[in-house]
Parts: C-alpha cells; structure tokens; sequence
C-alpha cells in the first residue's frame, strides 16, 4: 500500500518537474538549434526540433563580425574581478555586521540594506556623472567598481551576515583562548567555515556581472571594449536587420560557461542558500 | 601552575547586576566547582575568569597577575566548553595543535605535545579524524585534549559534560578526576549537577542568584549547611524542612516531636525550621507520625513520600519496605540528623 503510493506520488512528481522544464529548456533547446540553421528555416512553424541541415559557418562568422574573442576575455576578467572583489567586501562587511559591536551597527546595516531597494536605472545617470569626472568613461572601471560597491555586494553582504550570525559564537571564543587576534579568527575560523555561503555569494556574483547590460550599454563604447551582452546586440546586418543565425551562435557561446558554472556547482549553490536561509 | 584569586568581583549587564561581588580563592593545584541552579552566574563568572567577559568590578589574579583587562590569550588558561566548540573543518591532530600553532611552537614540539596528549586521553587513533566522526565522549576527549596540549595555568570547564549520556558522564567524571590528578593543574569547573560536584571537587562554591552561598570541602558542605539554600541544594532527594518550635531540648510541629540533644538553643521557645535528610529518617524510632502517600521502590533502596499534618517528607531507607499507601509508621532521626535554620534569615542556627 504505502510503496504504492510512493510509486504513484514519484511519478506524479517527476510528470510534473517535466512539465515545469519545458519552458526552460525548450529555448535553451531553440537557441542551440538554431544557430546552426540557415535563416529561413529558424521561424518555421511549428519549429524543427532538429535543424535539417547544419551551417556551422554561424559560429566563424561570430568571430569575424566582432572582436568576439577579446568581448570574451572582457566579460571574463571582469566577472572574475567583480566575484574576487564582491567575495572580500561582503565577507568582511558581513562578518563585522554580525560579530563586531559598534556605535550604530545597525543603523549603518539598515542604511546599506536600502540600497537594495534602489534600482540600477535610478542610479545610473549619477553615475555615469561621476565616472566621466574620474576620467572612466569607456574603460571597464565602472563595470567593476560598481558591482563590488553595489547591491550584489550588498546583497552578499547580508548573505555572509546571516551565515555568520548563525556559526556557533563558541568557535570563536575557543579561538580567542587559544590565543588568536579578531582577524585571525576571521580568517582561518569564520571564514573557511563559511564556504557554503561563499560559493554562493561567487555564483551569484559571477553571473550577475556576466550577465550585466545596462552599465555596459551606458559605459562603453568602442567594440573592442565591450563585454558580451552587448556585443550580441551587434549582430545585424548593413541595413540594422538582425542576424538571427548568427546572433544565436553568439548567444550560445555566452551561454556556455554559465551553463558550465551551473552543473559544477549547483551542489554548492543550492547547499549555500539552504545554509543561509534564502531560498532561490 | 597557579593560583585564582577572585576578590569583590561583580558583573553586570546595563543596569542589571547578575554578580554581586564574588570573593573565590582556588589554590594551585586545586579542583574547585562552582555550581548553583540555572540562571545563578556560574557562567557568566567562569567566562569573567576566562575573559571572554568584561569584568564591571574587583580584581581577578591568576598566579600573581591581576588579569582584568588582559585578553583571553594573554591570561594562559585553557577552557572545555559544554558543546566542545572543536573547530569543525580541522582534524582532531590540528585541532589540538591549533593553539601551539598560534603561540609558535615548532612542528616537531608541535607533534610532540599532542602525541603526549592523545596518549593521555586515549585519542592516538582518532588523530585523523574530523570531530563530526566522532561520537560524543570522544569529542569530549579531544576538547580536553585540546586544552591541555598548552600546559595552561588554569583549566576551565563549563558543564563539560552535560551532552552526554548518564553512563558515559561517570566514566567522564572519573577520568577528568584523574586527569587532574596526574597533571595537578590549578582547575575551575562549572557544573549545576550536585552529584559531579561531591565527587569531584576539593572545595565546592555554591552559588545562588550571583552570589556565593558556601565555599567548602564537599562533606563539610553534607554535614554542616551554612543556610536553607545549600542544605537544600547538596543532596539527593533533598532536605526536608519543617517549620516548627524548639522548646526545652525538643522540637515540635503538627506530628512531630523530636529530642534534639545537640540543640541547646536555651529553654525559651523559639521558631526554627528543622532539616532533616532523606537518608537520616529511620523507621520505628520515635518523634515523628506520618502516613504513607507514596512508596517507590528503586532495587538498592527504597524511597517514601509521607504526608504530615502540614506538608510532606520524603525518607530514603536501604531496606525494601512493606508498607502500603495509607498506613501511618512511626519514624525517628538518626543522631545529628537534625539541622536547624532561621526562619527570618534562612542561616543555620547552632
Ligand atoms: N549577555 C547577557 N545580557 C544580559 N543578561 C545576561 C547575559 N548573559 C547572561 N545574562 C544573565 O546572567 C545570569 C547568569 O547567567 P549564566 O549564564 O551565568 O547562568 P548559569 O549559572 O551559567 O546558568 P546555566 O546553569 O543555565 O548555564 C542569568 O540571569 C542571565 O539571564
Ligand atoms: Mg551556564
């Protein structure tokens, strides 16, 4: 009785996850088919599952349109920088939030928290003001400045803090009898005991700034300074005619270490969330 | 090796006092508990020693230091915290090692120190390991291990031994006892189980809502109660206190009415609460009538609740008893048993 509705409820459940993946994956499933059908065949209806023929050209194509190997190594460095960056000031921002008394800790929190609640389209025009001042107009600064001081550090920042409120105070008393300083305890206490939440915090970060659009549209403006986003809105043709082949090549090659990032480490991801409480 | 002067130390959190000025002297070498119900500042005072807590006022000396405002890691104590707190991303070897490591020890005298440790406490195979393979009693082991690697003046314990099991927690007591033994350090343990404080301490301080209500070897504290609290406190079951008269060498109450030769409070009469132990009630002397209520017989011993015209009291008796619910026995006190405390002051009058 009881392993017969267990049958029943597993398959009702996997149905179920089945349906809900269709509409993620099936553009997934689009994106990559098409970049490698010819034009005509890419708004066929109902869409070919499979393309009939296969034009791999598309994706030399990409290169060859754009400086698209060095808008890669753009979107790289500077998700890398902004993760490293974001992974320092939120761990050490969140640590004192949690650990250290200080006059108007949390008022101070409150302040950055409603940072939070500002959108990115209110800010930018201010902004982009400053920036001009300090000369870093089409450089990659803002891309990388922004984010580490921003709400995506903010936001880890209130992860690492919650993560550390609930490490075991204990631990750190421990290590203060056994002879260590306030920031060695941070360091090789709170900190590796903090990895779940820091691999959040990276992932997160990672793909927010891999993902950033609008900075990027309103900072930069030469090709060879772009970064991946925006490089895809320039796949079109003499007269400003999307490339849609072309266009989609492009966004699966930009799709992929996300792709990548997510099966390595949704282990991690989903255990850091867990971990802290907030669930995606 | 040292010894723990606490003189007038008081504590308090804003505007509330929690310790109203504590005077503990611990000798070198000695095992002092402190123990007290919950919410008595047993830890708040350990962590003062410790200091991981700020001290409001008086004097703290470990050896002959005043150590008030030094940081924990400066005061050369060790402490076993009652969940362990073992660094849980460090094996059991480095967890050990983790002080000597941050005092800048060698690696050889490093490796040295806790192979002595592990042998000690019977952890040499469990080296490798992280505390989450461990079972309770051997994270227990290696949080004591972990304190005595340094050879600190002082060792602190709070309930070290509380997360464990009734059994594994007479092993423990056991071997923490010999532990001190061989080592001889100057040790302050922190316990609200009365039972590991007869058992282990040289000199027991018990303590009630921040303050300490007797200092002294654990049989003194048996035999000679300073007040109501410590009679009640050390004991199990415990006391029984009857309000009542002492007049003329004899002390009444509803059903009662007992000689007291060793109380020779003069011939008026006077209000008095007597104490009498559980195990120093007899059946068949003289002076007390009283009906069963409740027998509950435990295989070694027999315990009985009897209800008195005003309350009830409890007896502790080696032999098993015969008697039933309802029967009305004849009890006396066994020489000495009667304590006596004022009814005003709650202090032993003698
Ligand atoms: N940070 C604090 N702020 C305010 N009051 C506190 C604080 N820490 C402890 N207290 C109070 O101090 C008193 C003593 O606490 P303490 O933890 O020392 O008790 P204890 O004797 O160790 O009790 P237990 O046996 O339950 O561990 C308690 O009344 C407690 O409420
Ligand atoms: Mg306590």
């Amino acid at each position: 009785m009881k392993t017969d509705m267990s049958i029943r409820m597993r398959t009702m459940l996997y149905g179920l996850m089945c349906v809900l993946l269709i509409p993620f994956v099936f553009p997934t499933w689009w994106m990559v088919t098409s970049s490698v059908k010819p034009i005509s065949d890419i708004f066929a209806f109902p869409p070919d599952l499979l393309p009939r023929t296969y034009d791999w050209s598309t994706y030399q194509r990409v290169f060859e349109l754009q400086p698209f190997a060095q808008q890669y190594w753009n979107s790289g460095y500077i998700a890398l920088l902004v993760t490293a960056g974001t992974m320092i000031v939120s761990s050490l921002a969140g640590y004192a939030f949690a650990r250290i008394r200080f006059p108007g800790a949390d008022a101070i929190f409150m302040v950055v928290l409603l940072g939070l609640l500002i959108p990115a389209e209110v800010t930018i025009v201010p902004l982009f003001q400053m920036f001009n001042q300090w000369g870093m107009i089409n450089t990659h600064w803002p891309l990388i400045l922004v984010p580490v001081f921003g709400a995506p550090s903010v936001f880890s920042t209130f992860i690492m803090r919650q993560f550390f409120i609930a490490l075991p105070i204990e631990l750190e008393e421990a290590a203060r009898v056994d002879g260590l300083g306030r920031f060695t305890i941070f360091r090789k206490i709170a900190l590796p005991l903090a990895k779940p939440a820091l691999s959040a915090v990276a992932i997160f970060t990672f793909l927010h700034s891999w993902n950033l659009f609008l900075e990027p549209i309103v900072f930069i403006s030469t090709p060879q300074m772009f970064t991946l986003p925006q490089a895809l809105t320039q796949f079109t043709d003499a007269y400003g005619g999307a490339m849609w082949n072309i266009q989609l090549a492009a966004a699966t090659l930009t799709a992929l270490p996300v792709l990548i990032v997510f099966i390595v480490a949704q282990k991690q991801f989903v255990e850091g969330l867990a971990h802290t409480g907030l669930k995606g | 090796m040292a010894n723990v002067t606490l003189s007038q130390i008081k504590k308090q959190y804003g505007n509330t006092p929690v310790i109203h000025g504590v005077d503990i002297e611990a000798a070198d070498g000695e095992f002092v508990v402190l123990v007290g119900p919950s919410g008595c500042g047993k830890s708040t005072l350990l962590r003062m020693i410790a200091g991981l807590e700020t001290i409001s006022s008086g004097t703290l000396k470990i050896g002959d230091r005043i150590v008030n405002d030094l940081d924990p890691k400066d005061r050369d104590i060790a402490m076993v915290f009652q969940n362990y707190a073992l660094y849980p991303h460090m094996t059991v070897e480095t967890n050990m090692g983790f002080s000597l490591e941050h005092r800048g020890g060698t690696k050889t005298e490093i490796a040295e120190r806790v192979k002595w440790a592990a042998e000690i406490l019977d952890l040499s195979n469990l080296l490798k390991r992280y505390p989450r393979q461990l079972s309770g009693g051997q994270r227990q082991r290696v949080a004591m291990g972990r304190a005595i690697v340094r050879d600190p003046q002082v060792f602190l314990f709070d309930e070290p031994l509380s997360n464990l099991d009734a059994k594994l927690r007479v092993a423990m007591r056991a071997e923490i006892k010999n532990l001190h033994r061989k080592l001889k350090t100057t040790t302050i343990y922190v316990t609200h189980d009365q039972v590991e404080a007869m058992t282990m301490a040289d000199k027991i301080v018990v303590m009630n809502a921040g303050e300490v209500s007797q200092v002294g070897a654990p049989l003194d504290l048996y035999d000679r109660p300073a007040n109501r609290f410590v009679a009640g406190f050390i004991g199990s079951p415990s006391m029984n206190f009857i309000d009542g008269v002492v007049e003329n060498g004899r002390f009444t109450a509803p059903g009662i009415d007992l000689e007291t030769p060793s109380f020779t409070a003069g011939e008026t009469s006077r209000q008095l609460i007597c104490g009498i132990r559980p195990e120093h009630l007899v059946i068949g002397g003289e002076g007390i009538s009283a009906e069963v209520s409740l027998v509950e017989p435990m295989g070694s011993e027999t315990q009985v609740t009897f209800s008195l015209p005003e309350g009830t009291i409890v007896g502790v008796f080696r032999d098993r008893i015969a008697a039933k619910p309802g029967d009305i026995l004849t009890l006396g006190v066994q020489t000495d048993g009667c304590h006596f405390f004022d009814p005003l002051t709650d202090l032993r009058v003698e």
